[in-house]
């Protein structure tokens, strides 16, 4: 491919023509992603209402000039910016216009150095910035194109893969930045946004126009996976009010004055412009006050206030609509937090809290099976106590149950990594309850009081350990414990042992325990997990 | 006059068995970075897989071009009236456009057929074979794409993953997104359903993932023909071929290597077999 020193106007000009083009293709997927910071679905549709005002402004600048087109279009982002992203992305605009100034045309090191001014630009607009956002992004990418830069790579189509790749990366990352996301299981979708805007530049210098008309910007998939539904997330947050945005043009209008004084009125505030023109946009319970204080200010342009609980709500239409058609659903009985993250990570629909001495109630059960979307349900019981109350939900609902009877936590996760999507409820029944019968359980905790039991005798705290349910041994210390267990095992056949650590036990004495082993029996697999489960110090999967 | 058939490097239909077809095969591109290589011909397989582990640059596939396929109709053309062409997926990749687009272009009065198979790998090859040897018997173009059209169904392809990194990060995960994320590591099964990558199941180890593959073979009864694929595992390849033998003919096994362009999304150690079911009478 041939290298590329230097583009001017007409270039920076087609690479967002071609940008908005590529946005366009997937803005209502990145609609779908949009949970932060109010899950009302629009981001997409705003990025590629501002992008296509941009484009529009382009081609009104007065000559071919890169500054010329990059104030253009800055100016064009400013006047179209809708929603938060929007508006975050016209000062990424307005931060690339002010790297341009005065420039005919740009080399990388140009790029680049207007790129750190793009992510400086956009955190200051904000007066609360957060990380795991768009922000997050442009300012990756600045770093990205800086060190690329360095390198001494003057190349513009590989600075611009550079910047791409890092874009795709943090996108990648936001979830572990942001909780909502994380809960979710979705990434950032103004994130996403850029990272597709860059990557339709990039195509375009790449010369790849014409290919992407059959093509389709692809949504990075997170390394995280949804642990609520999404009617769960921000359910019980307050009322997300009015988003109320416009422009306000004037004389002399002082930016900072207006971002304090409304600070007070509402959340998710941006003030970003000039002394002649600023965008303002706010998440306010009452936006009649917010436009009586701009009033008084300047005019008012493109008003625009929509409720976002309806917003909401169709957001969550738009979820239902979107979510897969899974139509078995798993609900586990688990209690831990690293159980709950193993049973949801696998596909568990729910997780209802309880396991050993903290059964849940059947109407605990009965609210989870309502909850998941699926008209078929297999239920993991995952302990003895709790067989009968999973017996009983199906008498009280319309859904078909299947409970799959698991006794222990490792019979539960070989139960739901054996589920099958190929195949109907019943035959999924079977193979995951064949798979549960095949794992050796070994639970170990420590004995509530002296007493005989099986043949061993046992002093009060001592502790013991359950192969399967059954008392088997008993020692003074967890590994020997573990020892008298694992002996009576035919480890010959064994792949795998997972260690779930308790919620008493530190990180490292599970590690400490899962080299041990992996010392003693080098010939299997030893995975450790921080389950941290009550009562059992640890639980251990033989397969 | 035979109807000629294409089909693209994705069929993993390589060397010897395309010249016994008498089939032009369409090479898609591997991009690492700036260079570019044609599915199998510039790049060796091994090299590719060699290079995919230790190259720092996340390899890139892309379609081939138009002109690619109009180049094979024009030749073709010159001996033919009828073309069948059988793609990949057009939901994993834009070669069924490519194939399309080529059509329009060319001119004069060969008629083109274009079927997307919604699968890939061997999975489109058996069914490239398969509708070979029904146009040797004499069917007519059209018969033919009738005759592709009921092999789509007939055709099933299961995969076992090491990994699910390079298909997460090629983005052709699909509905295997699901199977992204877990805490606890796993084997991924696969399959290509309705043209996306669609999740089976999971198993804890590369044995018990094997063991898999082998069983679900028992679950058909009458089989046309089947497939053992591999990306850099060989050896794998020949031991489960050598015990699928105790239930069909060793011999009528096709073994083939995975295209580097599916093993930049499968990852090294993938596994695939591919099982043709026979037509009911």
């Amino acid at each position: 491919m041939k290298q590329v020193n230097s583009l001017g106007g007409q270039d920076l000009r087609e690479m967002f023509v071609a940008a908005a083009g590529w946005l366009e293709k997937s803005s209502s997927e990145i609609d779908a992603l949009n949970v932060f910071p109010v899950p009302d679905g629009d981001t997409g549709t705003n990025m590629l209402l501002t992008m296509r005002s941009l484009v529009e402004e382009a081609y009104r600048a007065p000559d071919h000039s890169a500054a010329a087109v990059a104030q253009a279009m800055a100016k064009g982002a400013l006047l179209g910016a809708r929603g938060n992203s929007g508006v975050i992305l016209s000062q990424i605009l307005r931060g690339l216009a002010q790297g341009l100034t005065e420039k005919e045309t740009f080399t990388a090191v140009e790029l680049a150095s207007a790129l750190q001014q793009s992510a400086a630009t956009a955190y200051s607009g904000l007066s609360n910035p957060v990380e795991g956002t768009i922000l997050t992004v442009i300012k990756d990418v600045a770093a990205a194109v800086q060190a690329q830069v360095s390198g001494g790579g003057d190349d513009l189509v590989l600075l611009m893969e550079a910047a791409v790749d890092a874009a795709g990366e943090s996108v990648g990352n936001t979830p572990n930045l942001l909780q909502v996301l994380r809960e979710a299981g979705v990434v950032d979708a103004g994130g996403q946004g850029l990272y597709t805007i860059l990557e339709g530049a990039l195509r375009y210098l790449r010369g790849e126009v014409e290919q992407m008309r059959f093509r389709k910007p692809q949504i990075i998939v997170g390394n995280v996976h949804a642990t609520k539904l999404p009617e769960m997330i921000a359910a019980d947050e307050d009322p997300y009010g009015y988003c109320t945005e416009f422009l306000l043009k004037g004389e002399k209008i002082d930016t900072d004055r207006i971002k304090k004084k409304l600070e007070k009125k509402g959340e998710s505030l941006i003030v970003v412009g000039d002394e002649a023109a600023v965008r303002i946009h706010v998440h306010t319970l009452d936006p009649g006050e917010v436009l009586t204080y701009a009033a008084d200010r300047g005019t008012m342009h493109q008003v625009s206030i929509r409720n976002m609980d309806e917003q909401h709500q169709d957001y969550l239409e738009m979820q239902k609509e979107k979510t897969p058609a899974v139509n078995i659903g798993i609900i586990a009985v688990v209690v831990g937090e690293g159980l709950t993250e193993v049973f949801t990570s696998l596909g568990a629909s729910a997780v209802v809290p309880g396991g050993q001495t903290m059964n849940p109630s059947t109407k605990d059960l009965l609210q989870a099976v309502e909850r998941v979307v699926s008209d078929k349900i297999i239920m993991l019981p995952n302990n003895k106590n709790i067989m009968a109350t999973a017996n009983q939900v199906q008498s009280l609902t319309e859904k078909t149950i299947a409970v799959v009877p698991t006794i222990t936590i490792p019979q539960g996760v070989a139960a739901l990594l054996a589920f099958d999507y190929e195949v109907n409820l019943e035959t999924n029944t079977q193979l995951m309850q064949k798979a549960a019968s095949v794992v050796k359980s070994i639970e170990i905790t420590r004995a509530a009081r002296a007493t005989q039991l099986g043949g061993l005798e046992i002093k009060k705290k001592q502790p013991i350990g359950f192969l399967d349910g059954d008392l088997v041994a008993v020692a003074d210390s967890t590994d020997d414990v573990l020892d008298q267990v694992l002996v009576r095992l035919d480890l010959g056949k064994a792949e795998v042992v997972t260690i779930y650590g308790g919620a008493d036990i530190e990180a490292d004495e599970v590690e400490q325990m899962g080299s041990g082993l992996r010392e003693k029996y080098p010939q299997l697999q030893i995975e450790v997990i921080q389950g941290g489960q009550p009562h059992y110090d640890y639980i251990v999967s033989v397969e | 006059m035979a109807v000629k058939i294409i089909t693209d490097s994705l069929s993993d239909i390589t060397g010897d068995l395309v010249k016994k077809l008498r089939i032009n095969v369409v090479p898609l591109y591997v991009r690492f970075g700036e260079e570019v290589y044609r599915d199998r011909i510039e790049m060796t397989t091994d090299e590719f897989y060699r290079r995919l582990v230790t190259d720092t640059v996340f390899p890139s596939t892309t379609q081939p071009t138009p002109h690619d396929f109009l180049a094979i109709y024009q030749e073709l053309a010159k001996e033919t009236d009828e073309i069948l062409v059988i793609t990949l997926s057009s939901q994993l990749s834009g070669t069924y456009q490519s194939a399309l687009q080529a059509k329009n272009l060319l001119e004069g009065k060969c008629r083109i057929e274009i079927v997307d198979s919604q699968t890939a790998g061997m999975g489109l090859g058996l069914i490239v074979i398969s509708t070979v040897e029904a146009a040797r018997k004499g069917a007519s173009l059209g018969e033919l794409v009738d005759f592709v059209q009921r092999a789509m169904g007939r055709s099933h392809l299961i995969a076992y993953f090491d990994t699910l990194k390079y298909l997460a990060k090629g983005g052709r995960i699909g509905k295997a997104q699901g199977f992204v994320g877990s805490v606890l590591s796993f084997k991924p099964i696969l399959t290509i359903k309705d043209g996306v990558m669609s999740p089976v199941t999971r198993l804890r180890s590369r044995a018990a993932g094997i063991d898999y593959l082998y069983n679900s073979v028992a679950n058909y009864p009458d089989i046309e023909a089947l497939a053992v694929e591999h990306c850099t595992t060989p050896d794998d390849a020949e031991a489960l071929i050598e015990r699928l033998g105790s239930f069909f003919p060793r011999e009528r096994i096709y073994q083939s290597t995975i295209s580097p362009v599916v093993g930049a999304h499968a990852g090294p150690g993938a596994l695939a077999i591919t099982v043709l079911e026979a037509e009911k009478a």
